[in-house]
């Protein structure tokens, strides 16, 4: 009966009440939630549109002990949050999505056999990224979003390169 | 692979391994080591010993794949499970080994201390080595130019033949000005009335000019000659490496881009050759001789005409990078413009099917727009930086204009010697321009030599060994402890054990996405198994040659593809040699032949591009007979009958019973009647090989497949019942 309940559930668009969320850390790294009375453990969130939004439509999941995968439901604005709960969440999704912002480039290297290397300031300090492929890896999203997948699977963005300084400008200005 | 990083503050004091990370188990960003030794696992945030963990008290070690960042946990073998720390994604290699050296660990007690593993990373340019010994880009330290150059040395004969040719049209070129200096000299300035003289001289300068011709159409013929064939061996290479490619790196790219390098890159570098590779030679000659000859006419002059060079050559260099980056990015846009176009033609029936025929003109306008503006925009600083380029280079010859014509009314030389030396710079600014044109073309075309070169020099990961043999096989087949992921420390399958007898059929049955279709592509080697051993008849599949592997196998693959071409041929693809008879009573076993008799052409009708023509169920029949054409040892059948009704399926369960009799046939299918004759079933779930044994077997035994059955029952009821 459960399982057909499970069935019917599957289809449907659960969007969550954000004031009866209530989260917290646990031992495994993923969080605990408690919502309407139910505990779920080993809760993993997800943004679905990554690139669009990083605090709206987050999906909040978990795995069984069978490893099935079960999605709770969908909050469709962090903003909605409690504040404590809202840092919970937001310090997850940092640390899930963990992604160098390029502050600065100072100079691309092209080997000319695909790969280039990208010598760059990011939040995460100064860096030579390298990117292999890096016509289908150093890639525009937009005509602004720049979005970096280096050759170990790291990834570093820049949301607008318009706003970075002239001189980063010009030198990515060859790849983008 | 180095699995001691950074030691903890205590030092290496019985540490086993030690790595840095960059998050603490809640995620939040710290300065921590990750220290093991013989007995624990000791984690240090910012230079404190925060938390020991006993490795005893745990069952399993997994690292996990995030998005921007992994962590590595532990599970206890009551599933309770412990995140130790989180790192990003460079140091995943080495979490890896090290989860899997601990599980080892806690198996079989032994701790190993030194992988064999390599070294995950080139030391010297940074790049993961994924699997090969040395970095494939600081190995080749010859220049692309070179290889370029080398792929000339089968046609050296042409080659040079060639080169000669143009060598004496351009001294024939140099012979004119010789002539107008003796015409001038001898007879206009003198006004000596020698007509027979003069007549002389316009004879040899016809004959000159015919001979010239004569000249050039050797040159030409040799140089294409040469050219056609190095494109033709370059496209050929890189046609027959990318069959070779394993399937890894065959999706890694698309199918777009595959086109785009065979055909376009390879013909510009055929153009470049032809254009460029010996004009190259032929121009620098010349630059020699025009020096030469310049200098020894008049050496003061001739410096003059000389002192643009150095400035130009500095200009030439400057521009060779701009253009090779702009020309990378005119690269990329045709790339994703052939893409685009290669996807949305091979979609069209779902374009069609949505009525976005108008979305998609948007789509690809929008790519053919870009391809025009990064070509416009490379262009445009061709065009802009050339003129002024192109008035460095003839600066000189306005010196030498001023100074030879103060020479000429000195007297110091005459008219005749004046326009032959005028004659020679105009030719020798001529090559230099040329020269100022080569890092357009150059870059151009070294764009191109790169991405094909990076094809040609691609390792195949699954290659035949040396000692690989052919073998008859006979259809025994074995899985030892085989596990397999498409990433590494991702892993599909687990730890899969067993033995198929020869002539056995064998149903895998598992939800989708378990890894039914992983398991044949491993017993094809379509990819290599991570861990453990596949063998047939007792021997390593490594062993045995692709080839005499492949060709004993025949497979009804999930997603039928039939090539452009009748349906003879797309039958007879699996064994060209087969007679007519054969391949209908191939089409006959398979419930074909029915629907091609009432093709309008019948066998010969065509049925190419994807097969359009035909009905999802008939394309099946059509492949389904292409196995057993190949009458093969071991018959693959992934979902090969899912698009029939269960009459016609069991008319092809039928006939194949009669075909499989002797033969090892192994059928993957979702609708589990399909698999009603099967001896035994493998049950796949989560990875690992749940249950084996005959349906009646594993009905008693009440676990996964039952759950299967049920469900399946349950939903074919709610049908019915509808
Ligand atoms: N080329 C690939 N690269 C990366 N992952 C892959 C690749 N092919 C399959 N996978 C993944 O491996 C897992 C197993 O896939 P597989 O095709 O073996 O499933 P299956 O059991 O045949 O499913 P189905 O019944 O739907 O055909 C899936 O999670 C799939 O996403
Ligand atoms: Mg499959």
């Amino acid at each position: 009966m459960t399982e057909t309940e499970e069935l019917y559930k599957v289809d449907e668009l659960k969007l969550l009440d954000c004031k009866k969320i209530h989260l917290t850390h646990e031992k495994s790294g993923f969080l605990t939630l408690e919502y309407e009375g139910k505990v779920y453990h080993k809760t993993d969130p997800t943004r679905l549109v990554p690139f669009f939004s990083k605090t709206t439509y987050i999906s909040l999941s978990y795995e069984d002990e069978e490893k099935e995968f079960h999605e709770i439901g969908v909050i469709k604005n962090m903003a909605d949050l409690e504040e404590e709960q809202y840092k919970i969440l937001d310090s997850y999704l940092k640390y899930k999505y963990f992604m160098p912002e390029i502050l600065k480039v100072y100079s691309i290297r092209d080997n000319m056999q695909g790969s280039i290397f990208v010598k760059s300031l990011t939040t995460a300090g100064e860096k030579t990224i390298c990117i292999k492929d890096w016509y289908q890896n150093f890639r525009m999203l937009t005509d602004s979003y720049l979005y970096v997948n280096d050759a170990d699977g790291n990834k570093y963005f820049c949301e607008d390169i318009h706003r970075l300084d002239k001189k980063s400008l010009s030198v990515l200005e060859m790849f983008t | 692979m180095k699995l001691i990083l950074k030691l903890p503050p205590g030092g290496s004091e019985g540490i086993v391994y030690s790595l840095p990370f960059g998050f603490a188990g809640c995620g939040d960003e710290c300065d921590g080591v990750f220290a093991v030794t013989e007995k624990e696992i000791k984690i240090y945030i910012d230079g404190e010993l925060e938390e020991v963990y006993n490795i005893s008290d745990f069952s399993e070690f997994v690292v996990r794949r995030g998005i921007g960042t992994s962590f590595i946990q532990g599970i206890a073998p009551g599933g309770e499970v412990t995140g130790f720390c989180g790192f990003t994604q460079d140091l995943f290699p080495r979490y890896g080994e090290v989860a899997k050296l601990l599980c080892h660990y806690i198996r079989t007690d032994e701790l190993i201390k030194e992988t064999g593993a390599e070294e995950t990373v080139c030391p010297k340019c940074g790049l993961p080595l994924e699997g090969s010994s040395e970095c494939v880009f600081c190995k080749s330290t010859a220049s692309t130019m070179v290889r370029l150059l080398k792929m000339i040395l089968p046609y050296r004969k042409s080659f040079t033949i060639a080169v000669i040719f143009t060598v004496l049209s351009q001294l024939i070129w140099v012979a004119v000005p010789f002539l107008d200096r003796l015409l001038i000299d001898k007879y206009v300035t003198p006004k000596k009335d020698s007509i027979a003289g003069i007549l002389l001289l316009a004879v040899s300068m016809i004959l000159l000019m015919l001979l010239e011709g004569v000249f050039e159409y050797f040159n030409m013929k040799h140089s294409f000659k040469v050219s056609l064939n190095i494109g033709k061996n370059l496209r050929e290479t890189v046609f027959r490496k990318s069959q070779q490619l394993s399937m890894s790196s065959i999706s890694r790219r698309t199918a777009g881009e595959m086109i785009n390098r065979i055909s376009n890159d390879a013909a510009k570098l055929e153009d470049f050759i032809t254009a460029n590779g010996k004009d190259a030679i032929v121009r620098i000659l010349s630059v020699v001789l025009l020096t030469g000859l310049l200098i020894s006419l008049n050496w003061r002059l001739a410096l003059l005409t000389l002192i643009p060079i150095p400035p130009v050559l500095v200009m030439v260099k400057k521009l060779n990078d701009t253009m090779k980056v702009n020309y990378t990015r005119v690269w990329k846009y045709s790339t994703r413009h052939s893409e685009l176009l290669h996807d949305i033609l091979n979609g069209i029936r779902v374009v069609k099917s949505y009525g976005s025929e108008d979305r998609e003109s948007v789509r690809y306008t929008d790519a053919s727009e870009r391809l025009v503006r990064a070509n416009i925009r490379a262009e445009t600083i061709w065009y802009l930086t050339m003129p002024f380029s192109f008035f460095m280079v003839t600066a000189g010859s306005y010196f030498v204009l001023y100074f030879g014509g103060r020479n000429v009314l000195i007297g110091s030389m005459s008219v005749g010697q004046l326009v032959q030396f005028t004659s020679y710079a105009a030719m020798l600014s001529e090559q230099l321009f040329w020269l100022i044109f080569i890092p357009r073309t150059f870059a151009d075309a070294s764009v191109s030599a790169g991405k094909i070169f990076e094809i040609i020099d691609e390792r195949s990961e699954i290659m035949d060994s040396e000692d690989s043999r052919e073998l008859d096989i006979k259809g025994e087949i074995e899985f030892q402890n085989v596990s397999f992921g498409y990433k590494p420390y991702d892993p599909v399958l687990r730890e899969i054990s067993c033995k198929i007898n020869k002539g056995e059929m064998i149903g895998i049955v598992g939800h989708s996405g378990v890894g039914k279709s992983t398991m044949i592509n491993l017993i094809m080697r379509l990819y290599d198994c991570t861990e453990g051993e596949i063998s047939i008849d007792g021997v390593p599949l490594k062993s045995i040659s692709q080839n005499s592997l492949r060709s004993q196998i025949g497979v009804v693959l999930q997603e039928t593809f039939l090539f452009d071409g009748s349906v003879y041929d797309n039958i007879a693809y699996a064994d060209p040699a087969a007679s007519f008879e054969d391949i209908i009573r191939a089409a006959k076993a398979a419930n074909a032949h029915d629907f091609i008799v009432k093709l309008p052409d019948g066998y010969n009708t065509r049925v190419g591009n994807k097969g359009y023509q035909l009905s999802g169920g008939e394309r099946q029949r059509i492949a389904i007979a292409r196995a057993i054409l190949r009458d093969p040892k071991v018959l693959i059948l992934d979902e090969a009958t899912a698009s029939l009704d269960t009459r016609t399926e069991k008319q092809i369960q039928q006939a194949l019973d009669r075909l499989t009799k002797g033969r090892t046939t192994i059928a993957i299918a979702h609708r589990l009647s399909t698999l009603s004759s099967a001896d035994r079933l493998f049950v796949l779930d989560k990875g690992r090989l749940a249950e084996t044994g005959s349906h009646k077997e594993l009905m008693s035994k009440k676990g996964v497949y039952y759950k299967l059955v049920m469900a399946q029952r349950e939903t074919t009821k709610m049908r019915t019942a509808v």
